[in-house]
């Protein structure tokens, strides 16, 4: 399919993933958006590496504050710099990432589930070795 | 200098394997030989091997298909016979050729037989429906297939030189690892299904992001024919699962090349982790296989009951429905293996919902038919057929997805029993109704009917022999992949069994007269007009078989079933619309790169396997400068001037014409 | 389903003199959004493919087999260095596609050039960081967690090197031929990669090596 296909019109009520709407003469915006995502990431990034080696804060809340943290993170990479919006031209992008998520979160989740009763009901590896010699 | 290839790796000690593999080798030999020497060559160069055209890749990936259902089969009858014969007898094929065998039918077949058929219908049809010129990315495409078609090469290969897996189609680990399979056989598996899956992957992505993003104008989702929906609940469950197989096989690969310990039995391995994830992408895989099916169904049902689909909301939700629940079974595979009752419910319970949408498929397919007016041609026989048959599987299923039934028939002859009876007649009888149906689009004359008849009878009877028997021996407590067995009750099953195949073989052979006949009766059997079943959707708008550019303007769709009301309307008014204002198109030029890059993928996958360092470094060498040099490309595109594109459209008009008038002169 | 005789088209009819409403109807997607689109399916399954990686660790984090655990293995100021390389290579990344976007050479390769340096210097700590881990006994064989943890982080690194070479190739493609649209298609491909790498990467440290050192 060419861009010049004739006789069609492209439509263009989506965005491409990783595309601002722009027409190139908001540079200085498009420096201010990637300066915000960067100094949120290295907000978080900075906060998360203190509180893993901190006594400061409640210990077991640490793993929580950790990987809400890297959430937190992801969001701004894919909002600042994938440009990746719940805009309308932006959508069926963002459909896509929330599948995406929903098969990580399944696969994870429910293979962290599974193996762990799995490993909870099952005789110690060594003990079985040992049955077969 | 060749790492652990030696002359040793040819079976010159077993002749089984050697006659098969000297004598397949032979033929394709023979055949490329008689190819060159008859001069085509450069024709199967230009117009076939560097295509980028989604209909010529459709075909090559349905022709791959057909050539690995032989193999497949001819696994397939040999297990039956030695199991007719191994009663208090050893039998005709060692243990260790048996499980080769059975390793391979499984492989050759859910791999490269029953994808590459549904890959192979979904590239011919689906940019044809969605009322475009092609996929996504064609050139990919043809990468796609000849990564495929690799993977194909070296699993035959292994007849020859070396050995194949031991393990089953799936290699579990602790035998998949290195200390209990030292051999070459489990290495065959994973390079030839690891590349294989890379093709598949990059189709997934090609046809995710054609039916999302290039579809006629004025067609919305809701306005796509059931086959490009289901296309769409496929290839998305491809583009999720895929890497997780890929993911597997990997941790696989590497515990037996460089010693880690992801499923080995020592140093804190955990076997089970294999049956886990290789069963999230396993489950998964078998709805990508069946709902292009279950469109093909939509499809046929629709045009042999002259009706429209009843209920075309639900049937998109039920698929929708069925796509998200296929990602929530996976644990079924491996109710044994000691999960405890909370999984195993959880995962049994969504196991039997699946069967809620199917069901909905199901009735809206019976109620197509109602009050329709049935013409039973093959794709229609081979959709009853399925009606039928699937649901005696299906229930079957449900059956298994009890946990506590499943603990009794787990592994046995029973699930052997009902996973045959939904994948025979989910995917392979609808892809042989697709395969009839689509054939006279593809090659522009029909096939013949009375062959294609005598075929499905041979397949359906033989079938039920075949398979109906492993229930009742399933229940007598058979296990699974036995060489050898002495149980007396079992003896007369495993006859009828070994009739059912036979029968299939039969079938085959008079698919195989269908496709001689029709050839030679081309003309009587040609397909003037382009619609020769009075189709609903718009591939039937094309000539067969279509032009390049497949529409001469791109189709402007106002509702669903757009040609058919266009064609009543054509009938009604006795005249085409007026002709459209031709313009240039440029199309996508042809590359080698699929074939070269596959060259080179099959050079890394043998070099790998047999630990050929040398060769494998140059051959990924050269599949990234093959990938280099593609991107460099200046120009990737041909055009077709506007009156080429007028001299061709006409004729099509012209000949609709006339049948126009035909039809007018009869009413 | 109404239909208007000039609208029609099918096998031959006419496409109709295109009213103002079709512009916001449904038709073919341009070949930027086709390519990026395709290419963001082709990442998001990627992330999947590490997402099993990511189980696995996960699942066999503690199996260490009476050797080292992620304590006795992990230098988390080498992880900070490195988290600090990608992180600013993000945004030098969005400073290229904001000069390729304004045909700035100077932001368009000084971005490039800025990327591929702070890339290569993450794998160069990581590379190091392996060859000491493993110099010390705890290489991917010596347990299922070294396993997983090699894999998972190793794979990540697979894929940074690979990203290196695209950036390589489309400094060398926008020099040989400018900025030309499937050039330009293709570095928005190369953007979307990199900063998906990088969001793996917040994954793989915080995950791995913060989770792991935590008491």
């Amino acid at each position: 399919m060419s861009d010049s296909e004739t006789g069609v019109h492209l439509y263009d009520g989506d965005i491409a993933p990783g595309d601002e709407r722009a027409d190139g003469t908001e540079i200085v915006e498009g420096i201010r958006g990637y300066l915000v995502g960067f100094g949120l990431s290295v907000l978080a990034t900075v906060v998360a590496f203190f509180l893993s080696g901190t006594s400061l804060v409640w210990q077991p809340s640490i793993p929580a504050a950790l990987i809400v943290l890297a959430i937190a993170q992801m969001g701004v990479h894919i909002v600042f710099f994938l440009h990746i919006t719940t805009r309308p031209d932006s959508i069926n992008n963002v459909m896509a990432l929330v599948f995406g998520v929903f098969i990580v979160f399944v696969l994870i989740v429910g293979s962290v589930w599974i193996m762990t009763h799995l490993n909870h009901n099952m005789i110690p590896m060594e003990r079985i070795m040992q049955m077969q010699r | 200098m060749f790492g652990k290839l030696t002359w040793d790796a040819i079976p010159w000690s077993h002749p089984i394997p050697l006659f098969a593999g000297f004598g397949a080798f032979g033929m394709v030999g023979a055949v490329v030989l008689f190819l060159i020497f008859k001069g085509y060559a450069p024709y199967l160069w230009r117009e076939w091997i560097t295509s980028c055209d989604h209909k010529r890749i459709g075909v090559m990936y349905v022709f791959l298909a057909c050539v690995m259902i032989l193999r497949g089969l001819t696994d397939a009858i040999m297990m039956r016979s030695q199991l007719a014969v191994a009663y208090n007898a050893p039998g005709y094929l060692p243990p260790d050729h048996y499980d080769q065998i059975f390793s391979a039918h499984g492989t050759i077949m859910i791999l490269f037989m029953a994808m590459p058929f549904v890959i192979g219908l979904m590239n011919i049809v689906l940019p044809l429906q969605l009322g475009v010129r092609d996929v996504a990315f064609p050139t990919l495409n043809s990468v796609s297939f000849w990564l495929t078609a690799t993977g194909a090469l070296l699993i035959n290969l292994s007849l020859l030189i070396g050995e194949f897996a031991k393990t089953g189609w799936l290699p579990y680990p602790p035998l998949s690892e290195l200390t209990y399979s030292p051999g070459v056989g489990v290495d065959y598996y994973l390079w030839s299904v690891q590349i294989a899956g890379v093709g598949t992957l990059l189709t997934g992505v090609n046809f995710v992001t054609t039916i999302l993003k290039l579809r006629a104008p004025g067609m919305t989702l809701m306005r796509m024919p059931m086959f490009a929906w289901t296309a769409l609940v496929s290839v998305l469950l491809i583009v999720c699962v895929f890497p997780i197989f890929t993911a597997t096989l990997a941790m696989l690969t590497l515990d037996r090349y460089l010693g880690f310990h992801f499923f080995t039995n020592e140093a804190g391995g955990n076997m089970m982790m294999f049956m886990n994830l290789v069963w999230a992408w396993g489950h998964p895989e078998v709805y990508i296989l069946v709902m292009p099916a279950y469109g093909i169904f939509s499809e046929v049902v629709q045009t042999f009951s002259g009706k429209p689909l009843f209920g075309y909301r639900s049937m998109v939700i039920a698929a929708m429905a069925i796509g998200v629940l296929a990602l929530l079974v996976w644990l079924h595979h491996f109710f044994t293996m000691g999960a405890g009752g909370d999984v195993n419910g959880f995962f049994g319970i969504t196991t039997m919902i699946i069967a809620v949408p199917t069901g909905v498929k199901m009735f809206n397919w019976l109620f197509t038919m109602y009050r329709g007016r049935i013409v039973f041609r093959t794709p229609m026989m081979w959709s009853l057929a399925f009606l039928v048959t699937f649901t005696i599987g299906g229930m079957t299923g449900v059956m298994l997805a009890v946990p506590p039934a499943d603990f009794m028939v787990h592994n046995s002859l029973f699930l052997v029993a009902h996973f045959h009876n939904v994948i025979i007649p989910g995917v392979v009888f609808g892809a042989f109704a697709g395969y009839t149906y689509w054939f006279p689009k593809a090659f522009g004359f029909c096939l013949d009917e009375k062959w294609g008849k005598a075929a499905f009878w041979c397949w359906l009877i033989g079938f039920y022999l075949a398979f109906m028997p492993l229930y009742v021996m399933g229940l007598m407590g058979a296990t699974r992949r036995l060489q050898h067995y002495d149980v007396a009750e079992w003896y007369p099953w495993m006859l009828v069994a070994e009739l059912g195949i036979i029968l299939v073989w039969i079938g085959i052979a008079c698919q195989i007269r269908q496709l001689v006949v029709s050839f030679r009766h081309q003309q009587e059997l040609r397909d003037v007009t382009g619609d020769p079943w009075n189709g609903r959707s718009l591939e039937w708008s094309t000539t067969s078989p279509p032009p390049a550019f497949n529409f001469a303007v791109l189709p402007r769709v106002e509702s669903r079933d757009t040609y058919w009301i266009a064609k009543q309307r054509a009938i009604e008014t006795h005249s085409l619309g007026p002709e459209p204002a031709y313009k240039d198109i440029e199309l996508p030029r042809n590359s080698p790169t699929g074939f070269v890059c596959a060259f080179f993928a099959t050079f890394l996958g043998f070099a790998m396997i047999w630990h050929i360092w040398w060769l494998a470094a140059l051959s990924f060498i050269g599949a990234f400068v093959t990938f280099v040099a593609f991107a460099w490309r200046d120009r990737d595109e041909y055009r077709i001037p506007a009156p080429e594109v007028a001299r061709i459209d006409r004729a099509n008009r012209s000949a609709r014409l006339a049948a126009l008038a035909h039809l007018g002169a009869a009413a | 389903m109404s239909i208007t005789e000039t609208d029609f088209a099918f096998a031959g009819g006419a496409v109709a003199d295109v009213p103002v409403a079709v512009h916001a109807e449904r038709s073919v997607a341009s070949r930027r959004i086709v390519a990026a689109f395709g290419f963001w399916i082709f990442l998001l399954s990627d992330v999947v493919m590490f997402s099993a990686f990511f189980a696995t660790y996960v699942v066999l984090v503690d199996m260490t087999a009476g050797g080292p655990s992620g304590k006795d293995v992990f230098n988390l100021y080498t992880v900070a260095l490195e988290t600090a390389c990608l992180l600013v290579s993000s945004f030098s990344c969005g400073m290229a596609s904001l000069g390729a976007r304004a045909r700035s050479n100077f932001m368009y390769y000084g971005g490039m050039i800025a990327t591929f340096l702070l890339g290569a210097a993450f794998m160069l700590l990581e590379i190091r960081d392996f060859a000491g881990t493993v110099a010390q006994g705890a290489g991917p064989s010596r347990s299922a967690f070294l396993s997983a943890y090699f894999a998972l982080v190793g794979c990540h690194g697979v894929h940074v090197t690979m990203g290196l070479l695209f950036l390589l190739t489309m400094i060398a493609q926008v020099y040989a031929k400018g900025y030309r649209a499937d050039i330009l298609r293709r570095l928005l491909c190369f953007a979307l990669f990199w900063h998906t790498l990088d969001i793996i990467w917040v994954g793989i440290f915080t995950v791995v090596y913060l989770l792991g050192v935590a008491p």
